[in-house]
């Protein structure tokens, strides 16, 4: 698939998000933010609580229209949302109502794609995940991180070229959380390096985003503040997190949150 | 009895509530001893009520001198049970469209919610007078007004239910290519139908009473009718046969929504 | 637009919505003049309905407080036409009060007495649950076949019916104490009887809010049912006494005073009973 200048998959010119607060009084969540983001790389958004990492993330999904700026996806500007942009949600977004395989076709259903072939993609990637004992259960019976398992394996069966997370992991255990992370390198790295899909991954956690992110982008009260690349090679082990480089990374990135005195002084990105 | 059915039998009766049971006995009984210090004109016996019950069922030719047209009980709950048949569709598929839609355009939720509200609060029988003049004694009167209440009520579970469907479901929805088509009935109606039909039951369970008192006050066949001629012809074994009765048809009929209810909605008893 | 401003549009729609159901009435008056007797149009404008149809409610004054009655041959007049609205109304709302009172209380001893122990709960269930079943408005002939027509039929009625609501009401709000309440004042050493007064009973108050306002809409419905099947006085006995000579202006007249006693009651509750509620969280105000 040829489209045009895919070396910038997700594009952010000048971009601003406001929102009239209940008294009537503008609040400015995401301010002025520019940036590249280049297909197959794996970017994290990282920044403290009500940073604007979040309204970024929808406003890529095109579930939120930017105040100005704007936002285009492998060359096309975006108007809504979209089969190309799939979202994991931190809350559960699988549909109670449906059984769990019946979830990781809908996308496909809505794409029309006949029922045989897309029970057979939908069951690929719930073996995938390794959720294939399941397939026939109602997503009541299901622990928390089961539900994230399918809520991945639906977006990527639906074959969306970006995929968007919003802090996906946050409300699971420690164990639980690994493994989806896993899970998720798995899927993605699946296929090589050139099939890889874009991912913009936003987390309050640290360490998650130097365990999975070839580049980090730093959020602070609506703007970009930093854009660090991770270049630690794939897969990463708790020795990988030791070398200096991450250490060092972390270090930034804990000076940016606020927990550490920066040791030098911190280069704020420019657009 | 074939196997199957027996062992079901037996599971259900393993169920059962020994104490509950004795509830029910208790109750009884104690109904029995009052029946020994008041008079049988003020208190029928519990076993008097069940005879009478289960002999004016099939024939009850009493009935006839009163005027009534048909001179048993079941032709006269068929009749009843018709009209809250009628009323609960009807009135069930109004209320639903228009709850449904009230959540959706605003403009529609400002101007049906005030009414509705002003309705839910005032007894629904004050209708019924007016009914009476403007349809006169007959079935339209009693079926409007028990439709009038089946609306005001579905309308507010339909409106709970797609208010309350978290908005996350219908984002992941639209991330998805999902046509308006789609959402309605793939995310929509799925979504609210067990609020829906919790709110149909309810519904269901208040029109037994407000059909009957409508013909009580002004019709020539149902349930209502026959009570309102055998307290003429003060008769209170009769009224409480017929009121069993009328209990029993809506404690079944409740079972049976329950029953469907737990059938379609059975993704959404909570598990975790 | 902000919150605020939406819930002020929108309490000015509803306004507009009630004025222009008034404005539909008045064309209506006009385009059908018919009367079911002379001065008593069927669709009664609103200048008819505060003079003439006032007026005539003057008719169910009985008389006394020095106004004669209509039957016994005084002219109308606007002094009786209201005494009669004041007497009809505080007959209605005294058997409702009355009624809720005596069924509310005893619903709640009941209730609070059933739920002691987990058995009594069980031995009492098949009773209640068949009491609940059977439709209220149904059994009007049997409470007047025993307790007559009079003001005392009415208020046992609306007793029985509240009495039922609030008894499942209770039961169920206690059931519903979340264990942890209990176990905390146990573990500090409340006594049964300390538990029940400290803990349970505003513990339950959140819940049995919506039992409250439940029972006040059915109170309002059995009292008007109660009325209109035999009743000497109220506003169900005007209703339905004018019903039989098609006096729609009269009953209309009622019919609004009536929504105006109801909705006003239902608002007073509903707030009364929030305020008291304020330390209950959210998701427990029903």
């Amino acid at each position: 698939m040829n489209a045009p200048n895919t070396s910038r998959m997700i594009e952010l010119v000048h971009v601003n998000r406001s929102f009239k607060r209940a008294d009537g009084q503008a609040v400015q969540a995401v301010e002025d933010v520019s940036v590249a983001i280049r297909e197959g790389e794996f970017v994290c958004l990282v920044g403290p609580s009500g940073c604007g990492k979040t309204t970024v993330l929808q406003m890529v999904a095109g579930l939120l229209p930017p105040t100005s700026g704007e936002i285009a996806v492998a060359g096309h500007e975006i108007a809504g949302p979209g089969r190309d942009r799939g979202m994991v949600f931190q809350k559960d977004s699988v549909f109670p109502w449906k059984r769990v395989i019946d979830n990781v076709e809908y996308g496909l259903k809505c794409r029309d794609v006949p029922a045989a072939q897309r029970r057979e993609i939908a069951q690929t990637y719930l073996e995938r995940v390794g959720l294939a004992h399941v397939a026939k259960a109602w997503p009541r019976e299901l622990s928390g991180g089961m539900l994230k398992r399918v809520a991945i394996a639906t977006v990527f069966a639906n074959g969306s070229q970006v995929l968007m997370l919003d802090e996906p992991f946050s409300a699971l255990d420690y164990v639980t959380r690994h493994q989806l992370q896993s899970v998720l390198l798995d899927l993605w790295e699946e296929g090589g390096s050139t099939a890889r899909r874009t991912v913009l991954f936003v987390t309050h956690d640290v360490d998650e985003a130097l365990a999975l992110a070839d580049r980090i982008l730093v959020f602070h009260s609506g703007r970009l503040i930093d854009d660090l690349a991770v270049t630690a090679t794939r897969p990463r082990t708790t020795d990988s997190l030791l070398m200096p480089e991450m250490v060092a990374i972390k270090h930034k990135l804990l000076a940016h949150l606020g927990l550490e005195k920066p040791t030098a002084p911190l280069k704020v990105a420019r657009s | 009895m074939p196997d199957a059915l027996s062992s079901r039998l037996n599971a259900a009766l393993a169920t059962l509530d020994p104490l509950r049971v004795a509830g029910a006995v208790v109750f009884i009984a104690a109904w029995q001893l009052l029946t020994l210090l008041l008079p049988p004109i003020i208190l029928p016996t519990p076993l008097g009520v069940a005879k009478r019950l289960l002999s004016d069922f099939w024939s009850a030719p009493s009935l006839s001198y009163y005027g009534v047209e048909e001179a048993n009980l079941y032709a006269n709950l068929i009749y009843t049970a018709e009209n809250v048949a009628i009323a609960v569709v009807i009135g069930s598929v109004i209320g639903i469209m228009a709850g449904l839609l009230s959540a959706r355009f605003n403009l529609v939720r400002v101007v049906i919610d005030p009414i509705i509200m002003t309705a839910g609060t005032v007894p629904i029988l004050i209708a019924a007078p007016f009914l009476l003049i403007w349809f006169g004694v007959g079935r339209a009167s009693a079926v409007c007004l028990v439709m009038f209440y089946v609306i005001v009520i579905l309308y507010i579970f339909a409106q709970r239910a797609a208010t309350n469907l978290d908005p996350v479901y219908e984002d992941s929805a639209r991330t998805f290519g999902a046509t308006p088509r789609r959402m309605v009935w793939d995310i929509l109606v799925p979504a609210t139908v067990p609020e829906i039909l919790g709110g149909l039951r309810i519904a269901l369970a208040g029109a037994w009473g407000l059909e009957a008192i409508a013909e009580l006050l002004g019709s020539q066949s149902g349930i209502g009718k026959v009570l309102e001629v055998l307290a003429g012809a003060t008769d209170p074994q009769g009224i409480m046969a017929t009121l069993l009765l009328l209990g029993l048809t809506a404690m079944i009929v409740d079972a049976g929504a329950a029953f469907v209810v737990a059938r379609t909605a059975k993704w959404s008893a909570p598990a975790r | 637009m902000s919150a605020i401003a939406h819930a002020r549009r929108d309490r000015w729609i509803s306004v507009a919505v009630f004025l222009s159901l008034a404005a539909v009435w008045q064309l209506l008056s006009v385009l059908y003049p018919a009367e079911a007797a002379p001065g008593e149009p069927m669709i009664a404008g609103w200048q008819v309905l505060f003079t003439n149809t006032f007026l005539s409610l003057a008719d169910y004054w009985q008389g006394g407080l020095g106004v004669p009655s209509v039957a016994e041959g005084a002219d109308r007049s606007y002094l009786a036409a209201f005494l009669s609205v004041l007497s009809h109304s505080l007959d209605t709302m005294g058997r409702l009060v009355i009624g809720l009172s005596v069924g509310g209380l005893v619903g709640l001893i009941l209730g609070l007495a059933v739920s002691w122990a987990r058995w009594t709960r069980r031995l009492f269930d098949w009773p209640l649950q068949f009491l609940r079943t059977l439709p209220l408005l149904a059994m009007v002939p049997l409470f007047q076949l025993w307790f007559g027509t009079y003001f005392i039929g009415e208020v046992m009625f609306v007793a029985y019916g509240i009495g039922v609501i609030v008894f499942a009401g209770t039961v169920n709000a206690v059931r519903n104490v979340p264990q942890i309440y209990i176990d905390n004042a146990r573990s500090l050493g409340a006594s049964r009887w300390t538990l029940y007064r400290t803990v349970i009973l505003p513990a339950i108050f959140p819940a049995m809010r919506s039992t409250i306002l439940l029972s006040l809409g059915a109170g309002w419905g059995a009292v008007l049912g109660a009325e209109y099947l035999g009743a000497q006085s109220g506003l169900g006995y005007i209703i339905v006494y004018a019903q039989q000579f098609a006096f729609l202006d009269r009953m209309f007249f009622i019919a609004l005073l009536f929504i105006l006693y109801t909705s006003i009651s239902y608002w007073a509750i509903s707030k009364l009973s929030a305020r008291l509620l304020q330390w209950a969280p959210l998701s427990q105000r029903a």
